[in-house]
């Protein structure tokens, strides 16, 4: 296992080599491996600036080609820093070049909770993972534009439906400003930041606790979930239910219902 | 005491990830998400010690955070993700969804007080 990052986490003490890359270098980085892969040639000036030598990223080379099946797993540290998308699409690069010697994978880290479900049910049923607008009654994506905190910062919505997130305590603050100006509901089975800026919370119970339901593991694979223990409290997906069936009492404003999913897969 | 600029990098921990489900009303979860991980020459720099009190900056916003040594590298700051750190986001995406939330330039300047002090206040 061949750790980069640019501090010693604890995953140090589980990786075999530790490589400390500079940070905002992530790019240079990967691009350079790229390079190397293809033995194109790659200055040690070029390789200085990333903060490694040409020996760790010679190795490292060798090491990728002479797996069998190698995975690449990458986070926030990629996303989040100067580069953003072009990082992460570097990296994917680098795992389908990859594919001419070895096979080779990438796959997103991910955090809390049943977040790589969310993405493969919004994908089964609308073809994109998340950043996606309904608002002319068909799907459309586009990160940058239709994602929450675009959404929000640029106070687009009037009304805020958020399950089983809090973005409260996680998004930049003009995006939390602005779910604090509008009608704000909140699923959760904790009362959050989010709940406290909203108008109405409504308790749940915890979903593979109390609630039965699926949740998937990062590389995709769906996991049932039997619930252990009982709640007085609904499940997230009744509470949706409930307030679905009440808007379809209510009559059609538009004239034309707009295309809806009438039922839940 | 002198302020100094740093790169700061909000990240996530385990602990964190434990806190988050038991509660974000505990202090252990308050205490995770306002203690910053410096470099201990760089608190030495700063005129800080452990437990002290200081101000990080950016151009969006400020907040208030405790010091703590760690093994962190030299000019880097690191914070568990919280309330304190969304002070300091900006709204920008850059088109892609993601708001600038890591190895972003911040100053740091201390404040004077420790970390009881400032809640018993």
């Amino acid at each position: 296992m061949v750790l980069v990052d640019i501090r010693e986490t604890k995953s140090v003490k589980a990786a075999d080599i530790f490589l400390q890359v500079r940070p905002g270098k992530d790019f240079e980085l990967i691009t350079i491996l790229r390079a190397m892969i293809k033995d194109q040639p790659i200055s040690e000036t070029q390789i200085a600036e990333t903060g490694l030598t040409m020996e760790q990223l010679q190795d490292f080379v060798s090491r990728m080609k002479a797996a069998r099946f190698g995975v690449m797993f990458f986070g926030m540290g990629l996303s989040m820093t100067r580069g953003k998308h072009m990082n992460s699409a570097a990296l994917l690069t680098l795992a389908a070049e990859m594919n001419a010697f070895t096979k080779f994978v990438a796959m997103p880290m991910r955090g809390h909770g049943n977040v790589t479900g969310a993405d493969v049910i919004m994908r089964s049923q609308t073809g994109y993972p998340f950043g996606i607008s309904f608002n002319r009654g068909y799907p459309r994506y586009n990160p940058g534009e239709f994602s929450t905190v675009d959404v929000l910062v640029r106070g687009d919505t009037d009304c805020a439906f958020i399950i089983g997130a809090d973005p409260g305590a996680t998004m930049p603050q003009p995006a939390i400003d602005h779910l604090a100006r509008i009608p704000t509901i909140v699923l959760d089975p904790h009362v959050t930041h989010t709940s406290r800026l909203s108008r109405v919370h409504i308790t749940t119970a915890p979903a593979g606790i109390s609630a039965p339901g699926t949740a998937y593991r990062m590389d995709e694979i769906p996991l049932p979930l039997h619930p252990a223990l009982e709640s007085p409290y609904p499940s997230d997906e009744e509470v949706v239910r409930r307030i679905n069936e009440t808007l379809m009492k209510k009559p059609d404003w538009m004239g034309e219902r707009p295309q809806i999913l009438q039922t839940q897969i | 005491m002198s302020s100094k600029r740093f790169l700061m990098n909000p990240m996530r921990t385990a602990k964190q990830g434990v806190q988050v489900n038991v509660g974000k009303d505990s202090d252990e979860y308050k205490e995770i998400v306002t203690t910053l991980s410096i470099h201990p020459n760089d608190m030495a720099a700063m005129g800080v010690s452990d437990g002290d009190r200081v101000m990080v900056k950016t151009e969006f916003g400020a907040a208030e955070f405790g010091c703590q040594t760690a093994k962190v590298p030299e000019g880097m700051i690191f914070v568990p993700y919280g309330p304190p750190t969304c002070k300091l986001m900006g709204g920008s995406t850059d088109g892609t969804g993601m708001p600038t939330s890591k190895g972003w330039e911040v100053e740091v300047e201390p404040i004077g007080g420790t970390q009881a002090e400032s809640e018993t206040e």
